[in-house]
């Protein structure tokens, strides 16, 4: 699916309090298939772009049209194509993982059987066969994120939605969790926006990086990043790699520098 | 000594100890009662009240007093529970709901229940309807406030999760705000079980006319001046609290595992 993004703004606030304006006419078609990250720093509006995108919020202004490219001009109903993966995770403490895995099964319907069935091949296949029954606090933090990723794939969606979702890991299991999810991707071609704030991260995982500005967040660039696939971890030590490396840290620096101008003014009125 | 060696000490003190204390303040009590000659009246000896416990249960006393308010216990806390329950979720499910019973709750739930002992007893006389509406009405307070607050901090995360998942308004409630409310319904239930146990037995010290539980068998040992039967009633009332604390404890760890991380 195209998911193509047109003039979308969005303001928080209004009314008594001060408006701020997390997007300001972002316009992106983010192409099926394809593996898009979204970079810029902190505050600069990448997670409400992606909620919008899910139909989880609605934006202020402008509109998000989810397109079959078999069937141009044909828009689908936002959030019916489309599943989050979440920076927090939000997994639901009190079900095992199996039930976790299941719930959006169990919520269209499907019977016992059948969404047990298919949980426990999705578990296996995250590698987490033999903790079906534990709970999520009983288990380590990238364990807890392959439940997550199984929650999210189970639907058998086309666009999987990436909200910073290896933000909390440390650096090793990070790393694992980034191979994982290249290896879902070859798998399963399914069109992937991922939010994330590392530079690396996004050149190693995108065909793309959109790299976004300070707030309002708007586009700054598109990088296409054409290493070849399947990627692995070595690429990031090649030539190419360092090359976009540098390119991207170079945009995203000034809107760093940006966006703490704007926290110490914030910080300084308030 | 090693740091290991240290650590093993401190592990056996922290076994040990609670109960020696309670062991040597038994002990300081007989010796004091004793050795200064204390009349039972005024602070009978532990031995003394062991005896006294130990007939008392030899001829069934004991059994049938407990027996009864620990019923009437239970009937008030059911009553309380499901009520308090019911409400709490509808107030959740229902602003308008919530907005109705609000007004009631903050005049009625800082009034001190006790005061409303005469009424009852005008109303209702001092049977048994009399206990159970006082300590239901005192109890449901803290069940109905912990099950609204529950179902209100129900994690928006979760929620939005949910409903990304495809899950409807109904399912949301059904399946995401319940049971994230379960551990602070089982903080209100533990609230008004603490609360009904006090609320029977000072109900079954006012309105004597049914002649039976614990808080009767209290004070009309205490009128005849039977202070080692007061004394053992008091015992087994603090071995039934505790015990009934203990077993809240378990249910929540066996209902809602996975809010006690901690300690596990």
């Amino acid at each position: 699916m195209d998911v193509v993004v047109e003039d979308v703004t969005q303001v928080w606030g209004g009314g008594s309090r001060a408006e701020v304006v997390a997007l300001d006419r972002f316009s992106h078609r983010f192409r099926s298939r394809r593996f898009s990250c979204l970079l810029g720093p902190s505050g600069c509006g990448k997670s409400t772009l992606i909620q919008i995108v899910g139909g989880l919020e609605a934006a202020t202004a402008g509109r998000v049209r989810i397109e079959d490219p078999a069937k141009p001009g044909v828009a689908r109903p936002l959030g019916d194509d489309s599943v989050m993966v979440w920076q927090n995770l939000n997994l639901f403490p009190w079900r095992s993982v199996i039930d976790n895995v299941a719930f959006g099964l169990e919520m269209r319907g499907v019977a016992a059987a059948e969404r047990y069935d298919r949980a426990r091949t999705l578990i296996s296949s995250v590698g987490l066969r033999g903790f079906e029954n534990h709970l999520p606090g009983q288990l380590s933090g990238g364990m807890r994120q392959r439940v997550a990723l199984a929650r999210a794939l189970i639907l058998e969606r086309s666009i999987l939605l990436m909200d910073e979702p290896f933000a909390a890991l440390d650096a090793q299991t990070k790393i694992v969790m980034q191979e994982e999810l290249l290896r879902i991707f070859d798998a399963t071609h399914k069109t992937v926006l991922f939010v994330t704030h590392a530079i690396e991260e996004a050149i190693l995982l995108g065909d793309e990086v959109v790299v976004m500005t300070a707030r309002p967040g708007r586009i700054k660039e598109v990088i296409a990043v054409d290493l070849p696939r399947p990627r692995s971890l070595d690429m990031v030590s090649s030539p190419e790699f360092g090359a976009l490396f540098d390119r991207t840290f170079h945009l995203i620096r000034e809107e760093v520098t940006a966006a703490m101008a704007q926290q110490a003014a914030t910080a300084a009125a308030s | 000594m090693t740091a290991k060696g240290k650590k093993s000490v401190a592990r056996i003190a922290e076994a040990v100890l609670p109960t020696a204390s309670v062991a040597l303040f038994v002990l300081g009590w007989e010796v004091f009662v004793r050795a200064r000659g204390i009349a039972p009246i005024f602070l009978p000896a532990p031995s003394v009240i062991a005896v006294y416990l130990w007939r008392m249960i030899a001829d069934g006393t004991m059994e049938y007093h407990l027996g009864v308010t620990l019923l009437r216990i239970f009937a008030g806390f059911a009553v309380a529970a499901v009520t308090g329950i019911a409400l709490g979720l509808a107030m959740g499910m229902s602003r308008i709901v919530a907005k109705v019973a609000d007004i009631w709750i903050a005049a009625l739930y800082p009034l001190p229940k006790i005061s409303l002992i005469p009424l009852l007893i005008i109303w209702l006389g001092t049977g048994e309807a009399y206990r159970i509406v006082i300590s239901a009405v005192t109890a449901f307070f803290p069940i109905v406030i912990s099950t609204y607050s529950g179902i209100r901090q129900a994690d928006r995360g979760l929620i939005q999760a949910a409903r990304d998942l495809g899950a409807n308004a109904h399912q949301i409630q059904l399946k995401v705000v319940i049971p994230a409310a379960i551990p602070s319904i089982f903080a209100g239930l533990h609230l008004g079980m603490g609360v009904t146990i006090i609320l029977i037995v000072a109900a079954e010290m006012i309105g004597g006319s049914s002649q039976s539980g614990m808080g009767y068998l209290l004070i009309s040992s205490g009128q005849v001046m039977e202070t080692e039967k007061v004394f053992a009633s008091l015992v087994v009332l603090a071995v039934v609290g505790a015990v009934v604390i203990k077993l809240q404890q378990w249910t929540d760890r066996k209902v809602a595992p996975w809010a006690h991380r901690d300690d596990r």
